[in-house]
């Protein structure tokens, strides 16, 4: 990350910022500093409101309060074609109807840039989004749906801004294809020192590539924090829900009743993450029952059939439990997160 | 022999299709009123009558007047219907789908009756002028409907992508709206010329004074026939095939450039 100074004004501050459809909140009171060459990633289930935050952003949509500012200066009232943004659509919004040149190079041929000076452009471009330069003339819709990532992207980078915006731009593609995009685009933004603001629902994706993440629920921004903080202390068992499979226990009057044994509070939910249940391990333990099992690669996933109801473990692949097998498991109340809702 | 049947029922088809023409084109070169076949002298005198009187001129005049009104302004109010009908969203769409496509299921004579009665109620002297209004009433619907399809399917984010990337709205429209909208709008276009310059029975209601060349055609057949009738039919048809063809000629030169 680029060295700004403890001065500087963030990248993009966004204060108080809501936006109502009728009588539906889509964004409600959303405050957030993102920083100068950051990657940010707004991670959130459909319906949360992270694409109206992202459009509202980008000047595409007007919020109903709040304010918004660029490196300090206030953008809200300027229209997208105003701004020094650009965005990579879900649908990646190509210009069919044109070539690869034409669409990559479609900023500069607003701003009155030259045919020549557009080419030249246009054939760096393709260079670092890593498309062969014969692509130029090719139409778009020729390319294949990796193809059609980089130019979206290349295109988005032409204007040269200073802010990109990603809205869920991956999500329509093949694994293998798009674990290789996450990589690159991580790397794009790393050579370029850009400021990136991704937008989506895949909790994997953004651990992959984000400085930070902001979690939305129902048109909040209920947690701001690095990959290790948002996987490690979920601020409620909404956030550890969401940021993979979690065993979730009751607290009351300082104990676990579910295992009726002490807790590190006195009330609110202790969470467990799969990887924190072994075998004949901990000071809670509790007779269980392998159901179901499967294989993640290098680790198994297991339901446990237990007095406090079906819980997930995750162990080793080595693990010699089968189905069926009964076992005596346990956790580390230290390996657990404690949450108060 | 599946095949041949097949070969045979296509040809057999194109020829019944195309028969009338060629039988008005026999009937073009007949001197008599009677239309009797063979003729017993064959003769071109019919066109050098159609070319030599002012009428022929007049007739294609008033049509075309009609017609390439009619298709010039179909043209812009229908793309404008047509974003309404299928890009935007807002309270009233279906409404204004099905208001916009009733006129097509009206009978035409009636519509051109219901449009006679309220012209005349209104104070309006029928005329071409009124026959432009008339014709619109019809073919403005099938318009909206042709340029529609184009924008099922047409992913409206790519509006947003231009604006984003820093054009106007105006740019937007002319970059990346009307683009792909014009494959539907020279269709629109030329299907608007066609039905007009073709429209007999919203004329006979509407333009009073005026005749356009269905007008005088079936009148002329029905009261008064001769030859030159037959022969103003095939340099009117001829206006069309030309049309037609010039139009797919740009687009072809359009496509190589």
């Amino acid at each position: 990350m680029p060295d700004t100074g403890a001065d500087a004004p963030p990248a993009l501050s966004l204060s108080g910022l809501s936006r109502s459809f009728g009588d539906t909140r889509a964004l409600d009171d959303v405050s957030l500093d993102i920083r100068e060459g950051e990657f940010f990633t707004v991670v959130g289930p459909s319906g949360s409101g992270k694409t109206t935050l992202l459009r509202i952003l980008a000047g595409l949509d007007r919020p109903t309060a709040g304010t918004l500012h660029l490196r300090g200066r206030d953008i809200a009232g300027l229209p997208p074609n105003k701004r020094p943004t650009a965005m990579v659509f879900q649908s990646l919004a190509l210009f069919d109807h044109r070539s690869v040149g034409e669409n990559v190079a479609f900023a500069l041929k607003m701003r009155g840039v030259g045919a020549e000076a557009r080419r030249t452009k246009a054939l760096e471009l393709l260079d670092l989004v890593r498309l062969p330069r014969d692509y130029h003339d090719r139409p778009v819709t020729q390319c294949s749906g990796g193809e059609r990532q980089r130019v979206a992207l290349a295109r988005a980078l032409a204007s040269d801004p200073e802010i990109l915006f990603f809205d869920e731009p991956l999500s329509a593609l093949d694994y293998r294809l798009r674990k290789t995009l996450e990589v690159e685009l991580r790397d794009l933004q790393k050579r370029t020192g850009r400021t990136f603001v991704y937008i989506t629902h895949s909790l994997e994706e953004a651990m992959v590539m984000s400085d930070r993440i902001g979690i939305m629920r129902d048109g909040r921004l209920v947690q701001v924090g690095d990959p290790a903080t948002i996987y490690g202390r979920p601020r409620d068992r909404f956030v550890a829900r969401f940021m993979g499979e979690v065993n979730v226990f009751e607290i009351a009057g300082g104990r676990l009743p579910a295992f009726d044994a002490p807790a590190p509070a006195q009330d609110g939910w202790l969470i467990v993450r799969p990887e924190a249940l072994a075998p004949d391990a901990g000071d809670v333990q509790f007779d269980a029952t392998v159901t179901d099992i499967y294989r993640l690669g290098s680790r198994v996933q297991m339901h446990l059939d237990t007095a406090a109801g079906t819980l997930i473990a995750e162990l080793p692949a080595s693990t010699r439990l089968a189905e069926g097998d009964a076992a005596r498991f346990g956790f580390a109340v230290a390996d657990t997160h404690r949450v108060a809702e | 022999m599946i095949r041949r049947l097949g070969l045979v029922w296509l040809t057999a088809l194109i020829a019944l299709m195309y028969l009338p023409i060629l039988s008005v084109i026999l009937a073009s070169l007949s001197t008599s009123r009677y239309m009797r076949f063979p003729h017993r002298q064959w003769s071109t005198g019919a066109y050098v009558d159609a070319v030599s009187q002012d009428q022929t001129w007049i007739l294609h005049a008033t049509s075309f007047k009609i017609a390439a009104l009619v298709a010039v302004l179909s043209l812009i109010l229908a793309t404008f219907g047509a974003m309404a009908f299928a890009r935007y969203d807002w309270r009233g769409r279906s409404w204004f789908q099905k208001a916009v496509v009733l006129p097509i299921f009206f009978p035409q004579p009636v519509l051109g009756l219901a449009l006679l009665l309220f012209l005349t109620a209104i104070g309006v002297t029928p005329s071409w002028r009124s026959a432009v209004f008339a014709h619109m009433v019809w073919i403005l619907p099938i318009v909206t409907l042709v340029i529609s399809i184009r924008l099922f399917g047409y992913d409206p984010a790519q509006e947003d992508a231009a604006r984003d990337l820093g054009a106007t709205r105006w740019q937007t429209f002319r970059e990346v709206t009307l683009p792909h909208l014009a494959p539907g709008m020279v269709s629109g276009g030329l299907f608007a010329f066609l039905l007009s310059w073709s429209n007999l029975p919203l004329s006979i209601f509407t333009t009073g004074a005026d005749t356009t060349l269905p007008e005088y055609m079936f009148t002329r057949v029905a009261t008064n026939y001769a030859p030159v009738i037959s022969a103003i039919a095939v340099i009117a048809t001829l206006g069309s095939v030309a049309l037609g063809l010039v139009l797919l000629l740009a687009l072809r030169l359009r496509r190589r450039s």
